[in-house]
């Protein structure tokens, strides 16, 4: 008999998580494969169908996927109370996991016509869904919660983001903007880089980094002030491109952006310095690590809109740009949180009805440690072979480079299907 | 021990079977980790009181480590009815870890 549990808040289903970090994982296996067969297009300029294609499966199947996934899974973690609807979540899930691929499609053959438009149309679907699941949820809650604001911004910046995204895509066939497509690109891209991954990875990241060091630091404070420097730096930064178009004004965006992003470095490393436990497994590493990464596309967007002040726009740069983001700073929080996070879905699935009837395996012995290791190794050897090859335009370095990413994601594969297909073990 | 139990002895028996429960977040049992705060035996009505609580309210883990506190204690005392109750007062906080539990973390 339980007497007073009326606390305890019920997990989001298993079945509602799971489909979107098995998409996830096979998005990231497809994107390695395309960019292994692609490396002749990254010698051109950025905007071609084949880096498009890349960049919204890297951006949408594969970090937004499981983003969305992660963040129905710590919902009650994150705004402390209930999803709302599971069914909104399989809808979302399912109209997204139709349109990723028709967009994608779309650009890899340039054909915006119907199917890039039917995929923006489903994306849009799928995100308005999980905003209107996320909101529904968070609105029984009386108290302000910093992490759940976060979260909430972050997905209305990721209607924004694909909403502007379902005109660019319109604009390709039936101009309804003032100019072209391309135009808006840049606008189009950093709604969704700083609204939605980097409000969401800080709200996120706030709330678990010291949950997972099991650290005694907690400044609520401090994430208020870096919810509001990095939302008046994005604000600024799209009146600027659309009513003051002068590079130099995109310094103070910068600048605000800048110093929300110090100031979650300062939070992270204070998280970091009063953890109990001292010993920090390879995971977790991995997860610091891509904190540490954050600072670099900070510093080449810095170098490019110097450029501009200078020069006209460099397309290298902006090639280099996009992949520390999509391929370095999100894939490398993935990486590890898929780690952190995974197997305990997997073990609560598993061993819910066992566990106080003896010893049950611990959730990280559910996959193999060593693949982890031959996938972090392969991981950060390519990324770093990968920009060596962008900046000599070296296209033998850029094989060998998208083959050992290729490589990751086949062992990142390995480790999730084992987890996956977890059998209930005695021990 | 004294402090959370009016039966010592039963007490530690009881705590050595929570030591099977781990919160599989942490990696440590419940009773090094510091999640349970009270074990009394009501012989009369042959039922095990236990005030435990977890690290956050909105645990992941919440519902399979209240579960599984819930079967350790009916295994380990099969003629009691179990009666649990999850408080959040005080709220669990780092403090609470024993000096074993710390070792443990740190191995």
């Amino acid at each position: 008999m339980f007497s007073d549990n009326n606390n305890l808040v019920k997990n989001t289903s298993h079945k509602v998580v799971l489909p979107f970090y098995l998409y996830a994982a096979f998005a990231f296996l497809a994107a390695t494969i395309l960019l292994f067969l692609s490396t002749n297009a990254l010698n051109q300029h950025y905007f071609n169908p084949k880096i498009m294609a890349i960049t919204h499966i890297m951006a949408l199947g594969w970090g937004t996927m499981m983003i969305l996934g992660a963040s129905h899974q710590l919902v009650p973690v994150i705004i402390e109370g209930k999803l709302f609807s599971n069914i909104l979540a399989h809808f979302s899930f399912i109209t997204a996991a139709i349109g990723i691929p028709l967009l994608a499609y779309g650009f890899y053959v340039f054909n915006m016509g119907w199917p890039a438009q039917w995929g923006a149309i489903l994306i849009n679907t799928a995100i308005l869904s999980y905003l209107g699941n996320l909101t529904l949820s968070m609105i029984k809650r009386k108290k302000v919660n910093v992490h759940a604001t976060f979260v909430l911004t972050a997905a209305l910046w990721l209607f924004v983001t694909t909403l502007v995204g379902l005109l660019l895509v319109y604009n390709f066939s039936d101009p309804i903007l003032p100019t072209d497509s391309l135009h808006y690109l840049s606008l189009h891209a950093h709604l969704g880089i700083i609204g939605w991954f980097l409000l969401l990875v800080i709200g996120v990241g706030s709330r678990l980094i010291p949950m997972f060091l099991i650290s005694k630091y907690s400044n609520t404070k401090l994430l208020w002030l870096i919810f509001g420097l990095i939302n008046a730096g994005l604000l600024t930064f799209i009146i600027f491109f659309l009513y003051v178009p002068q590079i130099s004004f995109y310094l103070i965006s910068f600048a605000s952006i800048l110093f929300g992003i110090g100031s979650f470095g300062y939070y992270c490393y204070h998280s970091f310095k009063q953890r109990i436990r001292k010993k920090v497994d390879e995971i977790m590493k991995i997860s610091l690590l891509s904190v540490i990464m954050m600072f670099l596309p900070v510093i080449l967007l810095f170098t490019i809109i110097v450029w501009l002040l200078i020069n006209s726009i460099n397309p290298q740069l902006v090639l280099v740009y996009g992949f520390v983001i999509f391929f370095g700073w999100i894939t490398a929080i993935i990486l590890g949180m898929t780690f952190k996070t995974l197997p305990f879905i997997v073990w609560n699935k598993v061993y819910h009805l066992q566990a106080g009837l003896g010893k049950t395996p611990n959730p990280k012995d559910m996959f193999s440690s060593k693949i982890f290791s031959l996938m972090s190794i392969a991981y950060l050897a390519g990324f770093i072979l990968f920009l060596i090859g962008v900046y000599l335009a070296n296209n033998l370095l850029l094989k060998l480079a998208s083959f050992l990413l290729l490589l990751a994601a086949l062992f990142y594969n390995w480790n999730v299907l084992k987890i996956f297909s977890h059998k209930s073990v005695k021990l | 021990m004294n402090e959370i139990t009016n039966n010592p002895i039963k007490c530690a028996l009881a705590l050595e079977a929570l030591k099977d429960v781990i919160d599989p977040e942490i990696g440590l049992n419940v009773v090094d980790l510091g999640l349970i705060y009270q074990v009394d035996f009501d012989e009369e009505n042959s039922k095990i009181n236990t005030v435990f609580t977890l690290t956050t309210q909105f645990c992941p883990m919440g519902e399979s480590i209240t579960e599984a506190v819930k079967r350790a204690l009916e295994n380990a005392f099969p003629l009691m009815e179990v009666d649990l109750e999850l408080t959040f007062d005080p709220a669990w906080n780092q403090e609470m870890i024993s000096e074993a539990g710390i070792n443990f973390l740190n191995q």
